[in-house]
């Protein structure tokens, strides 16, 4: 498959600029020092050679690349757990969310764009595009503060944090409608803020489709409305939107620390800014190549569903 | 005298653009007879295509028909609902486009194609559609039509598509096609292929055909009767020869002089001028800027039909004062 | 499809006064558009004139509270302080009349940094084309599967380690804060690919026109072509990406910030709704206002930019 060798040197390509970061930002070790100024000088440098910091950069790259294609991300600086075990569990609240949002937002946009094109410029599809142009300008961590202080604050419907109920409290009586409280909020924001752009898109990909010539002459040959809209013009308009879709889901996984952060979910983002604050280098370039290669894998599922969708791409 | 199909009386098809109401036809009429040929000739802009999205009530957004009469064997169709109107496309009347690589559905396989236009009109098995199919793809002269039928258009050739094309027009024997240009977009040595194809197919079939083309060479081979349109308005309606030999309207001589010719060494004519604005079109005849013959009457009120002599009309107020250069030869 | 209503392409050699009335009109009658136009001129005016307007001056830098504040901390929205105070005990409505020029200056400057980059890549890619194309392209994509935000928050953390908050430097008279400077330089550097490819493709489109061929034939250099005849061609599309760019910017600073990355001394909305962020239980008032702030700004730019791209593409549109 061309596409994943083509993944490779990406793959590669951005974990060199990851591990340069750091080097663009200096020894490692002075930027802790600049972090915590009351930290020992022993320490410190006890801290290099454990961390192979005396060794060429090179090598200092291909040890560090070697380590990590065993999965082996080193020891945090902070409280000098290994990494593996930080990341570890916050990989499937980072999916979770993802992949619900992602679901849900496919599937209400695609009936909403569908409709919004048959009658473009209609009351109905002004609207709807203005709501998705409103949705598109608002800032993703506002909108979930905005819906914790109504809903959780106010309403007491929701909790506003976390990922399930904590001392003792499950919200609902039950654990499983408790994950599902916990989950509807977040999954609300991250949902209208890709529901926006699904809509953009699949209504201006409908709109291109619904005046070719293959739609006309459907409709020539009798066919029934439903079936030209849903069934002709609607595969043709996904097909593009597939691509995007591969590229919004890696820009939904990058842009998790956002929405984690609001809700304190306990995933990969939420952990990203406290390790990146925190200048806790071993744990970020971990979180950095995990995402990354999450975002990698989405690309690949999108290309292959795309291959799958358009026949022009498979057969030449 | 032969029974008449389809009778179009006084269509106007509008489409309400940002810029303006752009009249792309305006008060359009003309018959269809049973079993005959009929041309629809015109330059690109002058409302041939939107006639026949009109007759088949799929004219798109932001277009509308205003106004007419189109009557398929004495019913209205202006008057049927969409569903009834779902049920006489394809099965009644069909059409094939200009570009059959944009014609067809780039996602879905040709049997699949075919399929969606046969279960929409009637209840069908997979496996009797696979054989209606099979027939259909021999018919239009498709080779190894069980192997094909499963492929992608885009694994087709030009003129294959076409004939994929046709195949679809043609799947539930429609008494009326229309044929928008097909062969247009189709490289010169497969037109005449196509075309063949075409009058066969409709002698087998017993249908009607309209051939919408701005080629005089094609209106020469393959009609008997032939609508001349300008701008949105028909300008003449004539048996084929009469036309040729015969043009009332000075916009039908100037057709004629237009098509290169091997046996006539005299300079090629060109039209003067360009296709009128359709949003504020010229008063009067809208042929009148480019006439050479234009008198004040025809700046003034648009002329009518009038029937020149036997299955002859003409929209001139000056046919009896002009004496038109037709085809050599037979020329009166 | 084969409308038969098409009308004639202009073909002609570059938007000509009146092709730019033309457009005026069009973009005039677009109720959307102009709406958008009144909000970005109406941000504009506030940020010009916001310190002046302010019922009480920007939060002092030293801490000290000055004689305006009489340390009312946390305090609904009165009629003292229209939408209320926030946990510094500064008024938000003054912050949010402050923090207007810091908006712009992130959207404007980000959209300049990465409208140079990007018509820099797109113009030689789209241009030169052939391996020059292939490998900028490369690159380009290899940014846009990149995981941006995680890398500008490490470069943001990384590069305003050395001090910077609090410090300014002066440019032209204007004394503009460093931090927030280093933020902006860093979203320009993730930011352009996606623009740089928009570009490149007008440029291919551009190109193959005939005048650029004529140039050619006329002899005229690689840089007049470009800079001369195809760039003032794709002047439309590049009004309208940096429209569109400028909102996108201000949204990221304002998601920067409130995740604790910005400039912690210069009171951008997004740093004000990080400074509240774990109060807000109670006061709700400073995270709403400039949260709304921000939403009718990015709003009013991402408008204009429809009304823009309707109005000087209308081959878009019906």
């Amino acid at each position: 498959m061309r596409r994943l060798l083509y993944m490779i040197p990406v793959a590669i390509g951005i974990s060199i600029i990851a591990f340069l970061t750091m080097y663009a930002a200096g020894d490692p070790i002075a930027l802790i020092k600049a972090g915590k100024p009351n930290i020992n000088e022993a320490t410190l440098s006890g801290l290099r050679t454990y961390y192979g910091l005396d060794k060429p950069i090179p090598l200092q790259y291909v040890n560090w690349l070697m380590n990590i294609l065993q999965l082996n991300f080193g020891k945090s600086l902070y409280g000098g757990l290994p990494v593996n075990q930080i990341i570890g569990p916050r990989i499937w609240p980072t999916i979770e969310l993802q992949i619900v949002s992602l679901l849900i937002a496919f599937a209400v946009s695609i009936p909403i764009a569908v409709q919004s094109a048959r009658k473009p410029y209609s009351k109905q599809d002004v609207a709807v595009t203005s709501f998705s142009l409103f949705g598109v300008s608002m800032p993703t961590f506002w909108f979930g503060l905005i819906l914790i202080i109504v809903f959780s604050f106010t309403l007491g419907w929701f909790p506003s944090a976390g990922s399930q109920g904590v001392a003792g409290f499950v919200w609902w009586g039950n654990s499983f409608f408790d994950q599902i409280a916990h989950l509807i909020l977040p999954v609300a924001v991250l949902v209208y803020v890709s529901l926006a752009q699904n809509i953009r898109l699949i209504r201006a990909n409908m709109l291109e489709v619904l005046r070719s010539d293959y739609i006309l002459a459907a409709r020539a040959s009798g066919l029934s409305e439903r079936k030209v809209v849903y069934s002709y013009a609607l595969r043709n308009a996904i097909t593009p939107a597939i691509t995007f879709l591969g590229i919004a889901l890696g820009g939904m996984i990058a842009g998790a620390p956002m929405t984690e952060y609001v809700f304190s979910w306990p995933g990969l983002g939420r952990q990203y800014v406290t390790s990146t604050l925190n200048l806790d280098f071993p744990t970020i370039m971990g979180i950095t190549m995990i995402i990354t290669v999450m975002t990698l894998i989405a690309n690949l599922i999108m290309d292959v569903l795309y291959v799958y969708i358009d026949p022009r791409v498979r057969i030449r | 005298m032969t029974e008449t199909l389809l009778k179009v009386e006084g269509l106007k098809t509008y489409f309400y653009t940002e810029a303006g109401i752009v009249k792309a036809v305006d008060g359009v009429s003309f018959d269809v007879r049973k079993g005959e040929t009929l041309g629809l000739v015109g330059e690109s802009g002058s409302g041939k295509t939107v006639t026949s999205l009109s007759v088949l009530r799929i004219v798109p957004k932001p277009g509308r028909i205003v106004e007419g009469k189109i009557e398929l064997k004495g019913e209205n169709l202006l008057a049927k609902s969409e569903k009834e109107m779902q049920s006489i496309r394809g099965r009644e009347i069909a059409m094939i486009f200009q570009d059959p690589s944009s014609s067809l559905v780039p996602v879905y396989t040709v049997e699949t194609q075919l399929r969606d236009v046969l279960s929409a009109h009637e209840k069908i098995s997979k496996d009797d559609a696979h054989k209606k199919i099979l027939d259909l793809m021999n018919l239009v002269g498709i080779p190894e039509a069980e192997i094909r039928m499963r492929e992608f258009p885009h694994q087709f050739s030009g003129g294959m598509k076409q004939r994929v094309a046709i195949a679809r027009a043609l799947a539930l024997e429609p008494e009326l096609l229309f044929a928008d240009e097909p062969t247009t977009a189709l490289d010169v040595t497969i037109q005449a292929q196509v075309l063949d194809l075409l009058e066969d197919l409709k002698k087998k079939m017993g249908m009607s055909l309209v051939m919408i083309t701005h080629d005089m060479g094609i209106i020469a081979k393959m009609t008997s009767r032939v609508v001349v349109m300008y701008a949105g308005n028909v300008a003449e309606i004539a048996k084929t020869d009469d036309l040729y030999y015969r043009p009332r309207h000075p916009y039908t001589a100037l057709l004629l002089a237009a098509v290169p010719r091997l046996d006539r060494k005299k300079t090629l004519s060109i039209i003067p001028g360009n296709i009128p604005n359709l949003i504020e079109p010229p008063s009067g005849c809208r042929f009148h800027p480019r006439c050479e013959f234009a008198t004040k009457k025809c700046e003034e009120a648009p002329p009518v039909l009038e029937e020149v002599e036997p299955d002859h009309f003409v929209a001139c107020y000056e046919w009896k004062n002009i004496t038109l250069k037709g085809e050599t030869g037979k020329n009166d | 499809m084969n409308l038969e209503n098409e009308k004639p392409n202009g073909g002609g050699k570059r938007r000509s006064a009146s092709q730019w009335a033309v457009a005026w009109r069009r973009f005039r009658r677009n109720k959307a558009g102009v709406a958008g136009l009144v909000i970005v001129l109406a941000v504009v005016f506030i940020g010009i004139f916001g310190d002046f307007i302010a019922p009480y001056p920007a939060y002092p830098a030293n801490g000290a509270f000055g004689p305006f504040y009489k340390g009312d901390v946390r305090t609904a929205p009165n009629s003292h302080y229209l939408m209320g105070t926030d946990v510094l005990g500064t008024d938000v409505f003054s912050d949010i009349l402050h923090g207007t020029k810091f908006a712009l200056y992130v959207g404007v400057v980000v959209t300049i940094i990465t409208m140079a980059i990007a018509i820099l890549v797109g113009a030689v890619a789209g241009y030169f084309g052939s391996w020059v194309d292939n490998v900028l392209m490369r690159i380009t994509e290899v940014f846009l599967v990149f995981p941006s935000l995680l890398f500008i928050l490490i470069f943001v953390r990384v590069f305003t380690l050395g001090g910077g908050a609090g410090s300014s430097f002066n440019f032209l008279g204007i004394s503009v804060p460093f931090g927030l400077t280093i933020v902006v330089v860093v979203l320009a550097i993730f930011n352009w690919p996606g623009d740089a490819r928009m570009i490149r493709g007008e440029f291919l489109r551009v190109r193959e026109l005939e005048f650029v061929e004529a140039e050619k034939a006329l002899g005229a250099g690689n840089r007049r072509i470009i800079f001369r005849h195809i760039l003032p061609n794709i002047l439309s599309s590049i009004i309208v990406v940096a429209s569109l760019t400028i909102a996108y910017a201000i949204l990221l600073e304002a998601g920067v910030s409130f995740l604790g990355f910005g400039d912690v001394s210069t009171m951008t909305w997004g740093q004000i709704l990080e400074n509240n962020f774990s109060d807000m239980r109670i006061v709700w008032w400073a995270e709403v206002f400039p949260g709304l702030a921000i939403l009718i700004t990015v709003f009013g730019f991402n408008l204009l930019g429809d009304g823009l791209s309707d109005a000087l593409n209308p081959r878009l549109r019906d």
